[in-house]
């Protein structure tokens, strides 16, 4: 009887984000059938391209990186009730200080280098995490204002540090053309990550080279559990869930939630100084003025699809990968502007918030009658 | 006579349970018609059902005479009935005016028109001898007011069959006295009143007929005058209740917990503590007794160290305490029951386990490197639910779907569990069902025979005077009051509590 609740539980909560987004799905077909446009040609499209190439599914993979990082980042937040924004901002200056240690130090061993790179990474999440938390315990500040507008200074500090303090004026013009890119300079190879290429063709596995699928995304994978661990079964992840839920009845019980919020917002701050490395230490190998923004609001997204479960963040990371990679397919073979795809993902958001809503209410309903 | 409620057998299924189970009810125009049981005996469901809250799944329901279907709360003030709500339902802002007339206001063109709507409040208030200032903000009202104003608010909606939830939870003595004229009042004009609670002399006093429930099923109605105390207590719970309780006599020791002239600032300049000084021995409970906001909250929260701006001393045993944190506090031997177990003493959403170690999971017993040894922390758990048989389907069950009295069992399990020399125990029986407050009272006077100091802050003053060895009536921020509960009556602390009289040269 309580076993068949808590399996018709399970299934609910599973079944939310696939009801959203087969809602999402059906409403994005109105908009693609009013640009012309076949909806079971469009979603037939993105599978294909994405599932039955092997580089679209190491893509996938690596686009839902950052994401892991960004939306498991959001997650410790949202599990002691606050609301951490701030990644954007913290995972910008997180980057910027981990490029700063990868190009400015030399001759270093990559077995030192990299570690210290990642370190600087983390520094600089923790730094611009400490900021609204300190903040918020000391002088009760909101902590959504706060970390909202210090996305905006670090947007602009790292263009100031980019454009004027550490710009690369060593740049070299192929023969005179095109201009210098406002970056900095190129970091050190020794502070480089790894490709999975080597690892993968082990199992006869050959990735092509256009993908740059690298060690972060284990290394997400790996995070996501830790802290799934953490969370679960360490007395820190107990306060920090005592906390979330009752701050009033933990403070009573000897807990002081100030201290909580403070190694929290750090951790979280922390993971968020990794979300920008894969792209950086992987892809780019420099810190430009175009290094990808957005992924702090993504996983934000992704975390409430996951409804903050780890395990469901990696999964919902991959899906906002496959959307992103399918969205490519469509543009480049069926002339689909991509932007319909980013309807589909804010639908599927919107759908996803009513009705975890909807069925949280549900599930709450059955436990009340039950207590009644 | 004419039936106003009739129910004829009333059938409502919960999954998993019968909270109603055949349920037969009649009710007389006129009358006031009590309905008592334990927690969970199935009032509540009873009463939403009446209200139009919840669908009943079987029997059928008769307002005067006719078969009706009550399907919203809309459709229950159509019929005519009101529900006064034992959490009032008003906006702290409103005056009490704007609080009567919120949601059924009598408009002029788009303006409400409140002179129309003053005289109609203004009528009623005559008619049935209530005094209220209808400008008053509700903020600056009393409970007791605030209660008439709830029940103004039924009446301004034409209600003729008023339900009133646990309506003396929140009052003074003086006050239910003045609630019980007021509702005799209504009754003479016609009015018909259910009144839901489980203090039996209350019920006795105020009412016609008592129907009494006992786990979904109507046991039985019986005229008021018929029946004692003791013969409804029995129908309440199936089995004599012991309303004295053995009180053994405990040995007497060392002063384990004492405050020294602590004053406190509170809202508005006043102070909410006054020099509030009292001395609790080991094997001793004192109680403290007063209309709430008197300062009883402050005075916990100095004891557990919540609230440090205070002045004066607080030691336990022989150490001062002024300072130390919550967590030190505790580890010096304090345990603490608070009066809201939802918001202070519990964290609804997670498991039963997990609330047992609440405070206590940092300890090394519940350790295991640097995870919690949660195989230790459901023994730990399963132990207690052993030794103070908390009913629970599962050690892994969400603490919000026990029932009060289980959850406050696993409060009590845990703050005991740790040998304290101080008990601060605050409300440790409100809400709770016959049952499990007298296990309540069987733990602490237990935990007195073992030689533990408690002190214990109650607004149920029956409870006070049968567990208290002395007791301390708090007045303003002060103990105007202190002595052993033989030598006063109801009365007299009743008078105390209201402030009349300030250290009539009572000692200990």
């Amino acid at each position: 009887m309580k076993r068949d609740r808590n399996y018709k539980i399970l299934a609910l909560k599973i079944a939310a984000p696939v009801i959203a987004m087969i809602l999402a799905a059906l409403i994005s077909s109105l908009i693609i059938l009013a640009i012309d446009k076949n909806p079971l040609q469009v979603f037939y499209t993105m599978f294909k391209f994405s599932f039955s190439r092997l580089d679209s599914i190491a893509i996938i993979f690596f686009n839902a990186t950052p994401l892991i990082f960004s939306a498991l980042a959001v997650s410790i937040g949202f599990k002691m009730g606050l609301f951490n924004i701030g990644i954007e901002g913290q995972y910008l200056i997180g980057t910027f200080l981990a490029a700063l240690v990868g190009f400015s130090l030399k001759g270093l061993p990559a077995a030192i280098h990299l570690p210290l790179v990642i370190m600087a990474g983390i520094a600089g999440g923790m730094l611009w995490s400490f900021i609204p938390i300190f903040l918020k315990v000391k002088r009760g500040v909101h902590e959504v204002i706060s970390t909202i507008m210090l996305n905006y200074v670090a947007y602009s500090l790292i263009h100031y540090l980019i454009a004027d303090v550490f710009k690369d004026k060593q740049q070299s013009l192929v023969e005179g053309l095109g201009s210098v890119l406002v970056r900095t300079p190129k970091l050190a190879e020794s502070a480089l990550i790894p490709k999975m290429h080597g690892f993968l063709s082990i199992f006869g596995i050959q990735l092509p080279k256009h993908v740059y699928l690298n060690w972060f995304f284990p290394i997400g994978i790996l995070l996501a559990v830790g802290i799934y661990y953490l969370v679960s079964y360490t007395p820190f992840g107990y306060e920090l869930r005592a906390v979330g839920h009752n701050p009033e009845a933990s403070k009573i019980a000897g807990i002081k939630p100030d201290i909580v919020y403070l190694k929290g917002f750090l951790l979280s701050g922390a993971v968020a100084g990794l979300v920008g490395l894969s792209d950086l230490l992987g892809y780019f190998k420099y810190m430009d003025m175009d290094f990808p923004q957005g992924y702090g609001f993504d996983g934000i997204a992704v975390a409430l699809i996951a409804q903050n479960n780890p395990f469901g963040i990696i999964a919902s990371a991959m899906l906002f990968g496959f959307l992103k990679r399918g969205s490519e397919g469509i543009q480049a073979l069926l002339k689909v502007p991509m932007d319909t795809i980013v309807i589909l993902q804010s639908l599927m958001i919107i759908f996803i918030v009513v009705i975890t809503k909807i069925i949280n209410d549900y599930v709450k309903r059955l436990e009340k009658k039950e207590a009644a | 006579m004419e039936e106003a409620v009739v129910l004829k057998n009333i059938t409502k299924r919960f999954p998993g349970i019968v909270a109603n189970d055949r349920v037969n009810l009649q009710i007389q125009k006129g009358e006031i018609h009590a309905i008592v049981g334990e927690n969970g005996a199935g009032k509540s469901t009873l009463m939403k059902i009446l209200a139009g809250l919840y669908q009943p799944d079987e029997g059928e329901i008769y307002i005067f005479g006719k078969k009706e279907k009550i399907a919203s709360p809309n459709k229950a003030i159509e019929l005519k009935i009101g529900m006064v709500h034992q959490h009032f339902m008003l906006i702290d802002r409103f005056t009490v005016l704007e609080n009567i007339i919120l949601g059924a206001e009598k408009k002029k063109g788009i303006a409400i028109d409140k002179k129309t709507c003053r005289q109609t409040i203004k009528k009623l208030l005559d008619l049935y001898n209530f005094n209220l200032d209808l400008d008053a903000k509700l903020e600056d009202i009393s409970v007791g007011h605030a209660q008439r104003v709830e029940i103004i608010k039924v009446l301004y909606r034409g209600a003729d069959i008023l339900v009133l939830d646990e309506p003396t939870a929140v009052l003074a003595p003086q006050e239910v006295d003045e609630l019980f004229v007021n509702l005799r009042r209504l009754k003479e004009e016609g009015k018909t009143i259910i009144f839901i609670s489980h203090k039996l002399d209350e019920v006795l006093n105020i009412a016609d007929n008592i129907t009494v429930l006992r786990r979904g099923k109507a046991v039985g109605t019986v005229s008021a005058d018929s029946v004692t105390k003791e013969e409804l207590a029995k129908m309440m719970v199936g089995k004599p209740v012991l309303m004295k309780l053995d009180k053994a006599a405990a040995e007497k020791s060392d002063v384990k917990l004492s405050l020294h002239n602590i004053v406190m600032k509170g809202n508005g300049g006043k102070n909410s503590l006054n020099g509030v000084s009292l001395e609790v021995c080991g094997g001793e409970i004192y109680g403290i007794v007063g209309v709430e906001g008197n300062g009883q909250k402050e005075l916990a929260e100095a004891v557990i160290g919540l609230r440090q701006d205070y002045q004066g001393d607080i030691k336990v045993c022989g150490k001062p305490i002024h300072g130390l944190s919550i967590k030190q506090i505790r580890d010096s031997g304090v345990a603490f029951i608070p009066e809201d177990r939802h918001r202070q003493g519990l964290v609804l959403p997670m498991k039963v386990w997990e609330n047992s170690i609440l405070g206590f999971h940092r300890k090394d017993k519940f350790k295991k490197g640097m995870f919690i040894n949660i195989k230790k922390a459901e023994e730990f758990t399963l132990n207690n639910v052993k030794e103070f048989s908390i009913m629970i389907s599962s050690i892994h069950q969400e603490i919000e779907g026990l029932s009060g009295g289980n959850q406050q069992k696993v409060i009590l399990s845990r703050e005991l569990s740790q040998e304290p020399e101080v008990i601060l125990a605050a409300q440790p029986t409100r809400g709770l069902d016959i049952g499990a407050m007298e296990f309540v009272h069987r733990q602490l006077l237990q935990k007195r025979q073992e030689g533990k100091a408690i002190l214990l802050i109650s607004a149920d003053l029956e409870e006070v005077l049968s567990l208290s060895d002395r007791i301390g009536v708090i007045f303003d921020g002060e103990i105007v009051a202190e002595f052993a509960p033989e030598e006063k009556t109801l009365e007299d602390i009743g008078v105390y509590m209201l402030g009349a009289h300030r250290k009539a040269g009572e000692s200990a």
